[in-house]
């Protein structure tokens, strides 16, 4: 019986020490520019969590198209949690697979979206085309670098911005759609995500006018000099909230929830706010933004909601199959 | 008249003039503005083709990927996560004894052939399926499911071997001899069952604890419990030093094992133990059954340092058993133990997990694979008081001693040739006649064993 008991009690033992080996592992799909963001927010939440829990955690990235990277999710890429471009790429992980509560969005502060953006133009060192506005993008022989809206997050907010300048402009929808349908005739190759454009346009030297993100264009100017490139801000914009989200059926199944929730809670932190201004991203938070005030230039913001009816119906509108997009390409 | 014409020339041929650079000068800014064009569409259809092959490459990874090699065959999904292996094992034997006065015989033996189908799904759920076509019949070797929680905690249910002894533990394909020393005979083999085991502190601890249908020694389960008991077993393995490198004592892992259960079987006990030449020299009475507490343990160990290899392993299995139904029950406790050495002449590292020839051997090209030599001592003691109620004093061994002398050749990874050169010492049970009854147990048993092996 002696042994019996020392067997079982070394089977507890064996379990409890499988159980507390803590060493966990997130993934977080993201979109294609925050790269450098998630490099440096992750190192510092691993720091954080180490010294609050004792346990390490490894977060590993993943980028893409923003479109591209929610589809890879719903096929089941293992996400813990998922930062994407828009609200749109994140409901499609309830609407096709529920792999999230509908009421996603009400979990975290701002609508689950820690840091906004906007959309602005890069163009080469002395501006040679005479870039000013958005007018300027559908003039004939300037050539245009934008993502295609169907994989991109950010492809969709450079669309919808164009369309509300053009809505506001000359007031309807109607010519929204022409102002667009002008605008990607002067583009020459559509990559499937913000990073793909920017290689495009930097890189390989296409093109005269990269519509991009501020993070992306401000990016561009510190990696490959202000020498080189110079960031036109236009009279309209979009604001843009990219939004976050945990993905619940993924961290309930790795046993990672309350990692993955804290690893977003983190984003709103001030040393979150902080990273998330250090790399161009507009933080939310009013201490952290008054920081990095001098940084971001003032310009008139519309939103979604106000534009274009929320993310659900722009989307339907303009990106699904068969929507506007998809007629003005065609053509 | 000519002066006069001139004159008449003159404004237009100077307007001519001083317009003829700014002509110049547009017809080069539109060379360049057409070059500037041209480039900008090579550029553009460059980037095009790269966006294409960036897409075919993100896109490659969906593709299933074939991998043959002295591993195996394996069909993998891309992201490795799902997976497909077919291994084989066939050993071919040529079994001589000398001096057996004409009772053994001299003879080629399929000791194994076996298609070894294992897989993954979902990256931590493990299938292993082994049929055995070796031997006298078709039998399931193998057949377990595993599940991966972490490296520190995996699960295995269904058929496998029980983790008590060392060697046992080691694959057929890579023990310093081609067959197990007699040791072997004290611990279980396959069992069914559960178990959890798993890595800890780097690595330098391994456990194992299972519950187990209980089987007896040296026997493999018949895929149904014979009783209403189970047995607990467990193991733990360590190798502290797996991390200093340049110590002497890098190389060695040890460890103890052990089992403990109940059994009450209706019939008997053992189906025998067996020399390395494969003959039984004990085997309790038929009518012999298991009534009460059965358990073992096994302190072990196993050293490596360059091409010298050194195992060791103790065992004591104690039982309950009975005469018969009705009789007098005794506790009996057999021992035995093996040290075995092994040495890579040709300079490759010995391995718990097989040797890896630097070269294969290749006649043509004049290389020959790797060479290494074994040598083996073991002992297996039968409690004394197991005769002659339990077993007969007159075809029964009450000892075996057991020295091997062995000659590896690794053709490749995948082939092995050994040759092996076995005696057993049998020691008769108090109160037998000079003259067992077993014929294998007149005179010592001296065999020379040669085994050809494929294992991939």
């Amino acid at each position: 019986m002696k042994i019996k008991s020392v067997l079982l009690s070394a089977l507890a033992l064996a379990l409890a020490v499988g159980a507390s080996a803590k060493s966990v592992e997130l993934l977080n799909v993201s979109y294609d520019p925050t790269r450098e963001l998630y490099v440096d927010f992750n190192q510092a939440f691993a720091a954080h969590w180490k010294a609050t829990t004792g346990d390490d955690v490894t977060i590993k990235q993943s980028h893409g198209g923003s479109g591209k990277q929610a589809r890879g999710v719903i096929d089941g890429l293992q996400a813990d949690v998922v930062t994407l471009a828009l609200a749109a790429d994140v409901d499609a992980l309830y609407d096709v697979a529920k792999l999230i509560p509908k009421d996603w969005q009400k979990r975290l502060p701002q609508n689950s979206t820690p840091y906004t953006s906007t959309i602005v133009f890069l163009v080469r060192k002395g501006n040679p085309k005479g870039i000013k506005d958005w007018d300027d993008l559908v003039k004939p022989g300037v050539s245009v670098i934008t993502p295609n809206p169907k994989t991109s997050g950010g492809a969709r907010w450079n669309y919808l911005a164009a369309w509300a300048y053009a809505k506001h402009k000359q007031g309807s929808d109607d010519a929204g759609k022409a102002f667009v349908s002008a605008l990607y005739k002067n583009v020459p190759v559509l990559d499937s995500g913000a990073r793909g454009s920017t290689t495009t346009f930097v890189q390989r030297g296409i093109g005269d006018v990269a519509i991009s993100w501020e993070n992306e264009a401000f990016l561009a100017l510190k990696e490959f000099g202000a020498d080189k490139f110079e960031i036109i801000v236009p009279s309209l914009s979009i604001l843009a909230e990219p939004p976050v989200s945990v993905v619940d059926k993924v961290v309930k199944k790795k046993g990672t929830e309350a990692v993955a929730k804290a690893y977003l809670e983190y984003l709103y932190s001030p040393e979150g706010q902080d990273i998330a201004g250090r790399n161009f991203y507009r933080p939310r938070d009013a201490a952290a933004a008054a920081k990095y005030a001098n940084v971001f230039p003032a310009l008139k913001l519309v939103t979604i909601d106000e534009e274009f009816g929320g993310w659900a119906k722009a989307q339907k509108t303009h990106f699904a199959d068969g929507g506007v997009f998809d007629q003005i390409y065609a053509k | 008249m000519r002066t006069s014409s001139l004159h008449k020339f003159a404004p237009a041929l100077a307007v001519l003039l001083t317009l003829a650079p700014i002509v110049q000068a547009d017809e080069l800014t539109q060379v360049r503005e057409q070059l500037h064009a041209l480039e900008q569409k090579l550029l553009v259809l460059e980037r095009k083709q790269e966006i294409k092959d960036e897409a075919a490459a993100t896109a490659a990874p969906t593709t299933p990927k074939l991998t043959i090699n002295d591993k195996g065959f394996t069909l993998a999904s891309a992201d490795a996560a799902n997976s497909i292996k077919l291994r084989g094992l066939v050993q071919l034997d040529s079994r001589v004894f000398f001096n057996d006065n004409g009772i053994l015989n001299n003879a080629f033996v399929l000791r194994r052939a076996r298609i070894i189908s294992e897989g993954t799904f979902a990256k931590n759920y493990t299938f292993q399926v082994v049929p055995e076509f070796g031997g006298s019949s078709v039998a399931i070797v193998d057949a377990n499911l595993g599940i991966a929680v972490n490296k520190a905690l995996q699960f295995k249910l269904g058929r496998f071997k029980s983790p008590v002894g060392l060697e046992l533990l080691q694959s057929d394909s890579w023990t310093f001899f081609n067959e197990r020393s007699i040791v072997t005979n004290l611990v279980p083999n396959r069992d069914l069952g559960i178990q959890a085991s798993g890595e800890v502190l780097g690595g330098k601890l391994n456990y194992t604890v299972g519950v187990f249908g209980g089987v007896a020694d040296a026997a493999s389960t018949t895929n149904t419990d014979f009783d209403n008991e189970k047995d607990v077993v467990g193991r733990l393995w360590a190798s502290p030093f797996k991390d200093t490198a340049g110590s002497p004592l890098q190389g060695l892992s040890f460890g103890i094992s052990a089992s403990f259960g109940r059994e009450k079987t209706a019939s008997g006990r053992t189906a025998g133990y067996k020399t390395d030449g494969q003959q039984t020299f004990f085997s309790y009475a038929a009518t012999t059954i298991a009534d009460g507490q059965s358990w073992r343990y096994s302190p072990q160990f196993d050293y490596r340092s360059g091409s010298f290899g050194l195992l060791g392993e103790y065992v004591v299995s104690t039982v309950n058993v009975r005469p018969s139904v009705t009789g007098k029950k005794a506790e009996l406790q057999n021992k035995a133990f093996q040290l075995a050495a092994g040495y890579v002449l040709t300079g490759e590292d010995s391995s718990y997990a097989g040797v890896v020839p630097k070269t294969n051997f290749d006649f043509a090209n004049g290389t020959w694979g790797a060479f290494e030599v074994a040598a083996r001592y073991a002992n297996l003691k039968i409690d004394d008081a197991a005769f002659p109620l339990y077993a007969s004093a007159v075809s029964n061994a009450d000892q075996a001693t057991s020295y091997g002398l062995g000659l590896n050749w690794y053709l490749s990874k995948s082939v092995r040739l050994t040759f092996d050169l076995y005696q057993t010492k049998f020691d008769l049970a108090p109160g037998s006649p000079i003259t067992s009854t077993n014929a294998v147990l007149r005179q010592d048993e001296k065999s020379f064993i040669t085994r050809f092996q494929l294992s991939f």
